[in-house]
């Protein structure tokens, strides 16, 4: 186990580094710089001073070497657009995106994983309303989703428009923050999870038919084990492969933020950090971004192995022996 | 539409909050060092000036100065510091701290962006403060702006940052990661917090200077939130969910429906702030050490293609299809929203296909091979490509409507929607046929935007920063400008510009084909609106603003 996580850990690393350099000279090499922001008529000046502090002065792979040695020491940089240090705000933002995502996470599970052993061991109407559904919500682009929903939060006002935290909360005690943090959740929650929660179900569903066509849940139907018993102590633990397998990119998906979701429910996560900084060609923010999303995608694989590790004994005797 | 406004107000109300989102983070808290928008706002709220223009009646108003007086020669101002004034910190203002703000704005270290435009002749504005109380400005040449100049002069305290100026560091001074009450200031509300990505607080500053018309202390209000909301959908939706007062910046065309019916049903205040002051613009490059090699050169640098141009392209219609009638045409770049220096009788080019079918003829552009688009007598085709910004509606209704306007009269043009960062690299470059944008500009005096009107100037767009003037009429422009910049009598300020207009009028190295309507929405509740043309709308008076109980 121990050199499964060691190997784990390399490769985390060597996604970081790829990652977060790659998006840096993507970020360099794309028409247009930072300088931009100065706006169409900035003088000769301040764009080189701009450039300068920037080190866009500098060939790419001066300016590699430079962020890369800086990278070591856990320096990412200034941020352009925020004007302060990359490291704190990309930790914030991942915060935020973190908190998302396992709310998102857990509520596309508890419906998700259900209502797939629902649609994979029955039929009727009732399972084909939950397959339409499923299917709905596996088409609709996030986008869309999320605009509907901020859409009917406007017009109905159940919910906030968007945001994190409203701005009365400035001088209440944590619970009441707390409280307003999950008022708060629900739009990007549901825009993040809907999708989710279908592919899980559509997973679930496949696996649960395919499993209860297995020899040993047949002999166990032929030995009397009531229907039930058959899904939930012998089924259900074999179908859980394939989620396992896509619950980790899943995870990696979420945690590294969701540009679209974030941006249109305005929080302040990951990914509209990384939205921002690209459309602003913040290139050291950008390469933060990267670096975070890069990390917390090994990490969500690593979650996804562990669990599919969990729930395979195969699995988990490879990986001990590898 | 229209129903807010002094008269109709209730007895005001004191405290409260309002929140108002804006569309970008600020880049700091020291005006000295940034020119975004937020930032602006910020030191709006957080500082105060020596003098206000009101941007309602674009009149100066005493501010920290209460009195002062001019010079027969305009080079002399001796201002008085209104008494007791003291910053957010209890210290006293005084005119040690307006030195200060003067030597941190020329500091070569701090490089500020406010220093171009704090000069007078070309030369940086001098003071000396003989008392506590007074300060003389000395100007090293006459300028017609006089004191105007000083509304762009946030004034710092220099207990808080002359270490920072002497230690070269004042260019990161007051950022935002500054604990907020180290920012201090005199403007009507101070730094509470300041959370990225998400809102910039602000209290009121119990010791702002500024009384209401009955004596009682302002601002009105206890808090005003900044709301961080990058995109303007989800701006609008917020105004109309009720989750925020106001924006921070007007409606586009294509909103004012929406909030015209949020209006009706009282939920929102929608006003018409009128015509304004910035026209669009549409011009080619014209820069001849870039361009002299391209054979369409030799028809575009005629001001007989560019008035072809304007000829073709109806402005009414414009005005109706790419501003969905929130516009009015124009021929200049003073609109009318420019009250003060608009000149109803500029040159006007009405719509005339024929005309602007003979001035192509008149320059050697004819159709010879009947493909619909004129040639030299080369053959070179006068076909072009506009580079635009990408995802800006208007623009790019408005780059497909000339195309269409001058495909009548056999010019050829593409449209390219651009990145806004490949927009401004190509601009720099001058590489680009042809560019449709809405340059802002920062001042209405037209002295105060010497560097679009000067050939020298870098937002000369169409031949940016010359070292000497690439034509006669840009050499006539350059000395006009410069005379009218330093010229005190008002009425040969406005002769003066006149003349400017009209030579560029007839040369039209810039077409503007229409001005936009400003529509601008605030909640219900909002009150003491004085709604202005010019950026923030609203929240250049916020120390007046109040909410209904």
């Amino acid at each position: 186990m121990g050199r499964f996580l060691a190997r784990r850990l390399l490769f985390a690393l060597i996604l970081v580094l790829v990652v977060s350099s790659a998006s840096l000279l993507l970020a360099r090499f794309a028409p247009g710089d930072v300088t931009a922001q100065l706006g169409p008529f900035a003088t000769p000046a301040e764009i080189a001073n701009t450039r300068a502090r920037f080190d866009l002065d500098r060939s790419p792979a001066a300016q590699w070497l430079l962020w890369a040695g800086r990278a070591i020491r856990f320096d990412f940089g200034d941020s352009f657009l925020y004007n302060r240090p990359v490291r704190g705000l990309v930790g914030r933002a991942a915060a935020n995106t973190a908190a998302l995502a396992v709310v998102a996470l857990a509520l596309a599970t508890i419906v998700g994983i259900p209502l797939g052993m629902f649609t994979g061991s029955r039929g009727g109407p009732a399972a084909a309303v939950v397959r339409g559904a499923s299917l709905l919500f596996l088409s609709v682009p996030p986008l869309l989703t999320s605009l509907f929903l901020v859409f009917i939060a406007a017009t109905t006002r159940l919910l906030p428009a968007g945001g994190m935290t409203s701005a009365g909360v400035l001088d209440t005690e944590w619970s009441a923050w707390l409280l307003d943090v999950a008022i708060h959740l629900p739009l990007p929650v549901l825009a993040l999870a809907l999708p989710i929660a279908a592919t899980l179900e559509r997973l679930q569903s496949q696996s649960m038919a395919d499993a209860l066509h297995q020899p040993f849940a047949v002999a166990a139907v032929a030995r009397g084990v009531a229907p039930r018993d058959v899904i939930a102590r012998h089924a259900w633990r074999v179908s859980l492969r394939p989620i396992c397998a896509v619950y980790g990119l899943a995870i990696g998906a979420l945690l590294s933020g969701s540009f679209v979701v974030e941006f249109v429910t305005a929080w302040p996560g990951l990914g509209r950090l990384m939205y921002e900084a690209l459309r602003a060609r913040d290139v050291y923010l950008v390469s933060g971004c990267a670096a975070m999303g890069g990390l917390l995608l090994a990490f969500g694989s690593l979650i996804g192995d562990l669990l599919l590790a969990a729930a395979d004994p195969r699995i988990r005797d490879a990986q001990v022996g590898a | 539409m229209g129903r807010t406004g002094p008269a109709a107000e209730a007895p005001v109300a004191r405290g409260g909050q309002i929140v108002a989102s804006i569309r970008g983070e600020p880049r700091t808290f020291n005006r000295y060092v940034a020119a975004d928008q937020a930032s602006e706002l910020l030191s709006l709220l957080l500082q105060a000036r020596l003098v206000r223009i009101n941007r309602s009646t674009f009149e100066l108003e005493p501010w920290l100065a209460e009195t002062w007086e001019s010079s027969a020669d305009g080079r002399t101002h001796t201002i008085h510091l209104r008494p007791g004034v003291t910053w957010s910190d209890g210290m006293p203002l005084t005119g040690d701290d307006v030195l200060f703000s003067l030597r941190a704005v020329y500091d070569a270290k701090v490089d500020s962006v406010l220093a171009d435009s704090l000069t007078a002749g070309g030369q940086p504005l001098r003071a000396a403060a003989p008392d506590p109380q007074t300060v003389v400005f000395t100007y090293a040449a006459p300028s017609g702006r006089g004191l105007r100049l000083l509304d762009g002069l946030p004034i710092l305290p220099r207990h808080k940052l002359e270490p920072a100026l002497t230690a070269g560091t004042f260019a990161s001074a007051y950022n935002t990661t500054t604990p907020p009450a180290e920012v201090v200031g005199a403007g009507p509300f101070v730094l509470r917090e300041y959370q990225p990505g998400q809102r910039v607080v602000m209290d009121r500053n119990p010791r702002y200077w500024r009384k209401a018309p009955d004596g009682s202390a302002l601002p009105y209000l206890d808090r005003i939130v900044l709301q961080i909301v990058p995109e303007q959908n989800a701006e609008l939706l917020r105004i109309q969910a009720g989750e925020t007062d106001l924006t921070s910046s007007e409606l586009r065309p294509e909103d004012y429906l929406p909030v015209r019916r949020a209006d009706e049903e009282g939920r929102l205040r929608l006003i018409e702030l009128g015509v304004g002051p910035d026209a669009d613009a549409f011009w080619f490059c014209l820069k001849p050490e870039v361009k002299a090699k391209d054979p369409r050169f030799a028809f575009v640098q005629r001001p007989e293609f560019r008035r072809a141009i304007s000829y073709a392209v109806d402005r009414e219609a414009f005005a109706e299809t790419v501003f969905l009638s929130a516009a009015v045409p124009v021929w200049g770049s003073i609109t009318p929203g420019n009250t003060r220096w608009f000149w109803p009788d500029i040159p006007r080019y009405p719509h005339n296909d024929a005309t602007a079918k003979m001035l192509l003829r008149e320059i050697g552009l004819v159709d010879r091979n009947g493909d619909g688009v004129v040639e030299d007598m080369k053959g070179t085709e006068a076909r072009f490509t506009v580079i635009t910004q990408r995802g800006i509606g208007w623009y790019e209704r408005g780059t497909a409507f000339v195309r269409d306007e001058l495909a009548r009269v056999g010019i050829a043009m593409e449209v390219a929607p651009l990145e806004l960062g490949a927009l401004i690299q190509r601009l720099q470059a001058c590489d680009y046929d042809a560019m449709y944008y809405r340059p802002v500009m920062t001042d209405l005096d037209p002295a105060g935007n010497l560097d679009f009107w000067l050939s020298s100037g870098p937002s000369h767009f169409w031949n940016m920063s010359q070292k000497l003037p690439a034509t006669d009429w840009e050499r006539r422009v350059d000395t006009l400008m410069l005379e009218q910049a330093a010229e005190l009598d008002p009425m040969r300020r406005e002769t003066q510009f006149r003349a400017v207009q009209q030579i560029m009028a007839e040369n039209l190295p810039v077409l503007h084909f229409a001005a936009p309507r400003m529509y601008y929405a605030h909640s219900a509740r909002l009150r003491g609106v004085v709604p202005s043309v010019l950026r923030p709308p609203v929240l250049w008076n916020a120390d007046s603003l109040s909410v209904s109980p």
